[in-house]
């Protein structure tokens, strides 16, 4: 018996091969999109913390420094002091490979004498002159990798610019250490000779950071600490752990978020394939209950169904989302440097654990779906179940009754996304209960909306209209599911769409109003948004004095622990006379920038700063500053969509105050009345000459750069609403061509009565056009929800932005398309099918 | 139909597994390549040449206290301490303090921007073998010249490598001076007196090591300063008395081929006189014929001694826990001087496990000269036994004898 039904089971599928292979597809899709972020996002963030663990080594603890990190005499004093513990000087910064790809690597000067202790680059035998490091200016040893990639040989020069100065560093010998670890970690490492580092570096007389070892832990630290000179700091690795993680795991969460709204769109693809199946098996299915087969046994006949598309989905799935893994890390890594820090992924890390999520996510996705329907299925009565009617005319009494429950869903995720708390989870929730609730609601709107839809098509059409129109609510369980799977697909696109669009246009007048001045000059910087390179020494009161400039302001961007988290600091240095850019959501302007005026212990945060540490107009803030830990005033909150991670702010004097750095990371002048922009920019470029590479950009193309760079770091989101698109494509299309074929009996009775090829087309077409038009007008509302929850909720939770919700036009109208198109495309072939199928034969078919 | 359907799918999953291995294959490519490395020691052998340097060619005249400092022109030197020391009580202790200087290439630095930039490193061995508990303490440490970490001066005298030191404390000239070390639980603080003047040894302090001019070091000796002070051992301080000998040596040369290292004797009689030779070994275990020493008598000039003046007869062996297998006693005649001494090492595990394994330690020595018995106590250098193929190494080079 058992062999029988899954035989029975088999031949269903293989009988509807078209709808299966969709169905399959609807599956691997969604579990591709899941797996291939998965593993792309975790590419990247192994990749950089691999390489900083490597890099990092084995040090317990850490001095580290100010904005300009440490003087090297405060090395030179730890060793001589006579308990000195295992320490290792390290100076380090980014330096880009001139010619090819461009690639960054990071340029890591050590003292290979108080290496051994921290970090193994040596296990085998040397090759090429190692001593070299040491004597010769420029020398560096790298990855024979790397050296391969780029193309360079023992012995050649490597020229490299680093904030825009080119540098030439000659290659003294190639490692290839036995661990992968540290192989991959050197893929994006040049090591030198810390006088290298410092001389190419432009860090003469300073060090990154010492790394220790302290075997008697916290008590010797304390013991060290007290000995440091001002400004700098001991601190243990172990907090630095982690950092990279929080700092991306809002960008990673909501990648992964949107890619399972992938998933719940094939979910409900594979309950319209299952629920189409048990719908169109009833007969069948009432006469195995008829010949004996209990309840459990049709129950598990049905899930075992869905197991075994889910099983060939989901390994389909896997395979896939590997592939696509491969094109989106690229994108993921661009996004991460554009936005974090620079981090070289030059593969994909195959996570055991990543598949299996993957596999389960998978399975247990189909499962899920197919419950309700085995369940009906098991449910059937033999008597029944053989009659369809029964199955229409119970849908149609429970329509309102879902109809209740959903609205019911609705205000409890409702109630759950208004719920105070800063956790996502609740808001994903609300999100898919929303979605579900909406789902539910489709029933009763459908039969409500073309009831008073075959009037107007009666007129339309004639007879043929208003059959098209009654077809739908006659057969309402089944286009009910392809409408909710349709609705949940567009509205998925939609809300994204929105989401994104809303954000750009809160990011393009925010830009409008904080970029004031004319001309902006600053050196290429690395990671796009989080910039800190400086001028060469001099040349910024060589610039501010060109002719023509009226008034000009300066920008330095630093990093520095501020409650020991790593955090951007801004230090401005505002044009005099001129209006400054901010706008404030804590503290009103006149009373903020009076206070940060005057006092050297004021600071502003940004909103998403702000958000992140829970700080407001009024708190404190322990800064490092070059004369040890001070606590800063917040004076106020301003609006920034610059960092997601959020920025400090303090103006110039303050600055000054504090440190002793006296460099600039950007200028910004604004030209005199009548002094022509394009002309000053080209004056202010001979004026810099040829020392330094530097970008000097009028305000235009600044912003058109900054939303270059915006737009990039939405690609992946964008790439992964694509997908979306596809998978709700696959979707329209396997639901509405399901419930076509399936009426294949219905057809050809019409044919048998007269009616012509044409005439069946058209209306095929008209009632898989109405249908796509539905799910269109359905998924409009939903959308406009997600986007406003993704919009309030999930990225006001994620990054702490306030955005503006926009409604593009562009996007509703693209939805409403899609959904068309679909259903368009999905008629054709049912059409097509029954237009030539002999009518006689499809009637003795059953 | 159905058939249709399971091929298409067993198509497409065995295209994608195609492909997915295709792409992981891509990423996995390793390819063969010679390893590389970054060691310490491969960075102070350099490329070995000694174009560019000072050589040792002829004999000079040697000024004090200014030849106790650096001569950076050749490309290595040595400042050597070692002595045997004792408490009140009688509880004995050896020392061994050394500090290398390494140049890693001939000429000058040109003018570089950041202060680390330099062609000078230093090595460091500090070692006390404590006798009575049977304890050899031993550490290593390398530096560059650089940013004050390490480095050596003429005037005041002071030579030092991070926390370890030793600097003239004389308010007058270079005597005293003052030893601070410190490492695998023990601390050293000696004062050293002059004591005797200092002993050239070779030709007038040219040292020659082999048949080719050039191929050869200034050396010259301070066999006997009086040393008081202070030892540490985990934690417990006790003052102790004692005598320690300096040996100082700069050039550039390297050993031979043929030659696989070295067994060096510094030895102090109770009558008063002292002791240098060192044989340099052949690969067949024979004396190479620069082998050589100093007679220091206890009045009246140095006594140069040839290979053939000293007959060195091995008495016993030790196999060390690393499995090397060294000499561990001896029996010293010199018949020109009527000298007869039996060495004894004062512990038998006085190896030094580090970058180039070799062992030197505190011995004691009883015979006769001249008739009458003579005790006394010394240290002793044996180089080569271990690692007999990396003999080319930095640390081997550097400390020619």
């Amino acid at each position: 018996m058992k062999t029988l039904l899954a035989r029975a089971s088999l031949r269903h599928l293989g009988g509807h091969p078209w709808l299966t292979a969709l169905s399959l597809l609807g599956i691997a899709m969604g579990v591709a999109v899941v797996v291939s972020i998965d593993l792309a996002s975790g590419s990247a963030l192994r990749a950089f913390e691999q390489s900083t663990d490597v890099v990092a080594g084995k040090a317990t603890h850490q001095i580290v420094g100010g904005t300009s990190g440490l003087p090297e005499g405060v090395y030179t004093a730890l060793k001589l002091r006579p308990d000195a513990p295992e320490a290792a000087p390290v100076v380090q910064g980014f330096v880009q490979v001139e010619g090819g790809n461009h690639r960054t690597l990071t340029l890591l000067g050590l003292d290979p004498f108080a290496e051994a202790p921290f970090r193994d680059f040596s296990t085998g035998n040397a090759v090429g002159d190692v001593g070299a490091l040491l004597t010769k200016s420029g020398t560096v040893v790298m990855g024979a990798k790397t050296a391969r990639v780029l193309g360079v040989k023992v012995g050649d020069t490597l020229p490299v610019t680093v904030t825009g100065l080119r540098r030439e560093l000659h290659v003294s010998a190639l490692l290839s250490p036995s661990q992968e670890t540290t192989e991959r970690a050197l893929e994006s490492l040049l090591i030198c000779d810390l006088s290298t580092a410092q001389e190419v570096l432009g860090q003469t007389g300073r060090l990154t950071r010492v790394d220790l070892r302290l075997k008697d832990g916290e008590a010797e630290a304390a013991r060290l600490r007290a000995a440091l000179p001002r400004g700098a700091e001991l601190v243990a690795t172990s907090g630095r752990a982690g950092t990279v993680e929080q700092m991306t795991r809002a960008f990673r969460t909501n990648l992964t978020a949107l890619s399972l709204l992938a998933l719940v769109v094939g979910m409900f693809l594979i309950y319209n394939t299952m629920t189409f199946s048990v719908v169109q098996r009833r007969g069948m299915l009432g006469r195995l209950r008829a010949v004996g087969v209990t309840r459990g046994e049709l129950f598990v006949l049905v899930l075992g169904e869905a197991l075994m598309l889910g099983i060939v989905g989901t390994i389909a799935g896997l395979l896939l989302g590997i592939l696509m893994a491969s094109g989106l890390v690229g994108l993921i890594t661009r996004t991460i440097n554009d936005l974090y820090f620079v981090v070289n992924v030059r593969r994909l890390s195959l996570e055991p654990f990543t598949l299996i999520k993957g596999l389960g996510l998978g399975l247990g996705a189909t499962v899920l779906a197919a419950l309700v329907p085995a369940w009906e299925a098991a449910r059937a009565t033999p008597v029944t179940a053989l009659r369809r009617s029964t199955e229409e005319d119970s849908t149609h009494r429970q329509a309102p009754k879902r109809a209740l429950m959903g609205l019911g869903l609705l205000l409890l995720s409702g109630g759950l996304l208004a719920w105070p708390t800063q956790a996502l989870p609740p808001a994903y929730t609300g999100l898919f209960g929303v979605m579900l609730g909406c789902a539910l609601l489709v029933p009763w709107a459908t039969e409500k909306l073309t009831v008073a839809a075959a009037r107007p098509l009666g007129a339309l059409f004639g007879p043929l209209g208003r059959m098209a129109a009654r077809g739908v609510t006659a057969s309402l369980s089944r286009t009910a599911v392809a409408l909710a799977a349709l609705m949940v697909a567009v509205a998925t696109t939609v809300g994204v769409g929105l989401m994104v669009s809303s954000f750009r246009g809160t990011v393009v007048a925010w830009l409008e109003s904080a970029l004031q001045a004319d001309v902006f000059v600053s050196p290429p910087s690395l990671v796009a948004r989080r910039g800190d390179s400086a001028l060469v020494p001099g040349l910024a009161e060589k610039l501010r004095s060109t002719p023509g400039v009226e008034a000009s302001g300066s920008i330095r961007v630093v990093h520095v622990r501020i409650d020991d988290v790593e955090t951007d600091l801004l230090a401005i240095d505002f044009a005099k006379g001129h209006e400054r850019t901010y706008r404030f959501k804590e503290g009103r302007a006149e009373d903020v920038w009076r206070q940060v005026d005057a006092s050297r212990d004021a600071v502003l945060v940004s909103e998403p700063f702000a958000f992140h540490r829970g700080v407001h107009a009024g708190d404190t803030l322990r800064v490092s500053t070059d004369k040890g830990l001070h606590d800063f005033r917040v004076a106020g909150v301003y609006f920034d969509y610059g960092s997601d991670v959020g920025t400090v702010m303090m103006p110039r004097p303050t600055y000054d105050h504090w440190y002793d750095d006296r460099s600039v990371t950007g200028l910004s002048l604004i030209a005199a009345p009548g002094q022509d922009v394009d002309e000053l920019v080209s004056r202010v470029r001979d004026r810099a000459g040829g020392e330094q590479a530097l970008n000097v950009r009028a305000n235009k193309a600044l912003r058109q750069a900054s939303l270059e760079v915006f737009d990039r770091t939405f690609t992946i989101t964008q790439v992964l609403r694509l997908l979306a698109i596809g998978v709700a494509f696959v979707g329209v299309l396997s639901a509405l061509m399901s419930l076509q074929l399936e009426r294949a009996r219905e057809f050809a009775v019409l044919r048998a009565t007269g009616l012509t090829p044409g005439q069946l087309w058209g209306m095929v077409s008209l009632q898989t056009g109405l249908l796509g038009l539905l799910a269109g007008l359905f998924s409009i509302p939903l959308g406009l929800a997600l986007a406003y929850v993704l919009v309030h909720v999930i990225n006001q939770r994620s990054f702490g932005w306030t955005l503006q919700l926009v409604v593009s036009p562009g996007v509703v109208g693209q939805a409403m398309l899609l959904a068309l198109v679909a259903a368009a495309l999905a008629g054709l072939y049912p059409a097509w099918r029954m237009a030539r199928a002999n009518p006689a034969m499809a009637l003795r078919e059953e | 139909m159905g058939r249709g359907l399971v091929i298409g799918i067993v198509l497409v999953l065995a295209t994608l597994s195609v492909a997915v291995g295709v792409v992981m294959r891509d990423a996995e490519d390793t390819g063969p390549e010679r390893s590389g490395t970054m060691t310490v020691a491969g960075a102070l052998g350099g490329d070995g040449g000694t174009e560019g340097y000072a050589r040792a060619m002829e004999p000079r005249p040697f000024r004090f206290p200014e030849d106790h400092g650096p001569h950076p022109d050749f490309r290595t030197e040595w400042w050597y301490w070692t002595g045997n020391l004792e408490t009140e009580d009688g509880r004995a202790f050896g020392y061994q303090f050394t500090l290398f200087r390494s140049a890693l290439s001939p000429e000058k630095p040109t003018e570089r921007d950041s202060a680390w930039g330099t062609r000078q490193v230093f090595m460091g061995h500090f070692t006390v073998s404590d006798v009575s508990a049977g304890r050899f303490h031993v550490t290593e440490r390398f530096s560059r010249a650089a940013v004050g970490l390490a480095g050596s001066e003429g005037s005041p005298f002071h030579v030092w490598l991070e926390d370890w030191d030793v600097r003239s404390e004389g308010a007058a000239g270079t005597w005293p001076m003052h030893l601070r070390a410190q490492g695998d639980g023990v601390t050293l603080d000696l004062v050293l007196d002059e004591g005797k003047p200092p002993v050239l040894q070779g030709d007038r302090g040219l040292s020659q090591k082999g048949p080719e001019k050039g191929n050869a070091s200034y050396y010259y000796s301070m066999t006997r300063m009086p040393s008081r002070g202070t030892v540490s051992v985990e934690g417990q301080t006790v003052s102790v008395k004692g005598e320690s000998w300096m040996d100082r040596e700069w050039s550039t040369s390297a050993l031979g081929p043929e030659l696989v290292g070295w067994d060096w004797f510094a030895l102090q009689l109770s009558d008063g006189g002292e002791l240098m030779n060192y044989q340099l070994r052949n690969e067949d275990g024979s004396a190479d014929p620069f082998s050589a020493g100093t007679w220091n008598p206890p009045a009246g000039d140095a006594v140069h001694l040839t290979r053939e003046d000293v007959k060195l007869e091995v008495l016993d062996t030790w196999k060390s826990p690393r499995g090397t297998k060294y000499p561990s006693r001896w029996r010293l005649q010199v018949p020109r001087l009527a000298l007869d001494l039996t060495v004894t090492p004062k512990l038998a595990d006085q190896e030094l496990p580090v970058s180039v394994r070799y062992w030197e330690g505190a011995v004691s020595l009883e015979g006769t000269r001249e008739g009458k018995p003579v005790q006394g106590r010394g240290y002793v250098e044996l180089t080569g036994y271990a690692d007999a193929a990396r003999r080319e190494d930095a640390t081997t080079r550097s400390r020619t004898p």
